[in-house]
């Protein structure tokens, strides 16, 4: 029982204040691959914590159920009903009851679960099928789409987006079209197909039904910054592909509607038009920790905009123009990796380590 | 689809076939088994005219694009499907702070 308390008390401690430790720390996407492991891990502890204590109360109600009807029974009878039986039967009753409401709400929360993950699946290729037959073929303006199939739909409104299925679609809207010059649109698109390449729906779709299911801070604000975790991981590979330039000019174009040209932002700094720079070796981990040695940083880029100007949505627009136009040091990469892989290890050992030291 | 579609109006497996004919090799019973197929999907309705089946569009294109639009552009919590999008529109006065703050950081350097 111990241990089942333990385990709990952290899972609980955990889902509460993961999310102000490690937020923090992804924030700007200066280690998006050990960022996105930190905050899947911490699901995953927590989630193994839960299930651990559920079973081991579970075990401790059933291997002491003899005594506690034996206590109810004399209780009932009267008879030999001390108070320590009495006490005794309180006890046992108390835990019955937690393991009876603790299976009841992860019986709820399994079952929120699944029904989610069906209908948004269903939904998600329903999309795709019509997506697919509605829209127009697009076709890549320099060389054909290997792997999904990109349609343009109508729609003034400019609009990306991809959606899995079978196979998986990428919608393109005409409005954005028109915002879009050939090699922003060859951006967007290897952005996309980085999405669908990576397998990121299946993230979304798993932490945004445990988001649904248990909607404690670490699941609700863990699906966010999984989603935007899982953007500037597509921004990585699109930029690695095409260079910076016209990414992050077809993130403004489409953010604001309006033509933005990647010469205005290709001049800017050491940044090479087409080509990723020499300080951008290692894709899985570029990006703003802090403005690093060399930049003459005039503030964060979303911190310099008007407090309560952006969406909450679109706050990730700054942040992702951002590390694009200004990555991270290497110094302040491999800070933040190692403060994601420490805060990892400890999230992974707390359960193991929890249950060994209780059951001495 | 897309042939029915820019057809306009409603047309027998025959109609489509001569047209298709007309561009490529295809066999009619192609022709009719993909019709049925997208039948009894929901996506074409027909009516027995003497020994055919006259098939006509259950929606316009601009209605099912209407349909998807609505679904990708809702707020979450409307919709449950999976859709990653490149970045979210802005309106007015926020997409003006974005520009400036922007072209000031890539314009403002050496």
């Amino acid at each position: 029982m111990i241990t089942a308390l333990a385990l709990l008390g952290y899972a609980a401690c955990a889902a509460w204040w993961a999310p102000a430790l490690l937020a923090p720390l992804t924030r700007r996407g200066a280690s998006v691959r050990a960022g996105l492991a930190a905050w899947l891990a911490a699901m995953a502890s927590v989630l193994v914590s839960a299930a651990v204590a559920i079973e081991s109360s579970f075990r401790t109600v059933a291997a002491d159920w003899p005594q506690l009807t034996q206590a109810l029974c004399r209780s009932v009878a009267g008879g030999a009903c001390t108070p320590a039986v009495y006490r005794s039967a309180l006890y046992e009753g108390g835990v019955t009851a937690l393991a009876a409401t603790l299976a009841l709400l992860s019986a709820v929360a399994l079952w929120r679960y699944g029904r989610r993950v069906q209908r948004s699946r269903a939904q998600t290729r329903s999309h795709a099928r019509t997506a697919l037959l509605v829209g127009r073929a697009l076709t890549d303006p320099a060389s054909g789409i290997a792997g999904a199939r990109a349609v343009m739909l109508d729609d003034p409104r400019p609009a990306a987006y991809c959606v899995a299925g079978r196979p998986a679609a990428i919608v393109v809207t005409s409005g954005a079209l028109t915002v879009l010059d050939p090699p922003q649109l060859r951006a967007v698109l290897a952005h996309e197909r980085a999405h669908l390449a990576h397998g990121h729906h299946v993230l979304a779709t798993v932490t945004r039904a445990l988001a649904a299911a248990l909607p404690v801070p670490l699941f609700t604000r863990g699906a966010a910054e999984v989603a935007r975790l899982a953007e500037m991981s597509a921004d990585d590979t699109a930029a690695r592909a095409n260079g910076r330039p016209p990414l992050a000019a077809a993130l403004i174009a489409i953010a604001t509607g309006a033509r933005y040209p990647s010469t205005r932002i290709a001049g800017a700094g050491h940044l090479g038009a087409g080509h990723p720079g020499p300080d951008y070796p290692d894709a899985g981990h570029p990006g703003a920790g802090h403005p690093g040695a060399g930049y003459q940083g005039t503030g964060h880029l979303s911190t310099s905009l008007p407090r309560g100007a952006l969406a909450a949505t679109a706050c990730a627009v700054p942040d992702r123009v951002e590390r694009l136009l200004r990555p991270a040091s290497r110094a302040s990469r491999t800070a933040c990796t190692l403060a994601l892989t420490l805060t990892l290890t400890a999230l992974a050992a707390a359960p193991p380590a929890l249950t060994l030291l209780a059951a001495r | 689809m897309q042939r029915i579609w820019d057809h306009g109006g409603t047309l027998t497996v025959r109609d489509l076939f001569e047209e298709l004919r007309a561009e490529r090799n295809i066999a009619y019973t192609t022709v009719m088994s993909t019709m049925d197929n997208l039948y009894r999907k929901g996506w074409l309705a027909r009516e027995r005219d003497g020994k055919a089946y006259r098939y006509a569009p259950v929606a316009t294109r601009e209605e099912y694009s209407a349909r998807l639009m609505r679904e990708a552009m809702a707020e979450a919590g409307d919709t449950e499907a999976v859709l990653s999008h490149f970045v979210a529109q802005m309106d007015g006065p926020e997409s003006a702070a974005l520009r400036a703050v922007i072209d000031k950081l890539a314009g403002g350097r050496p």
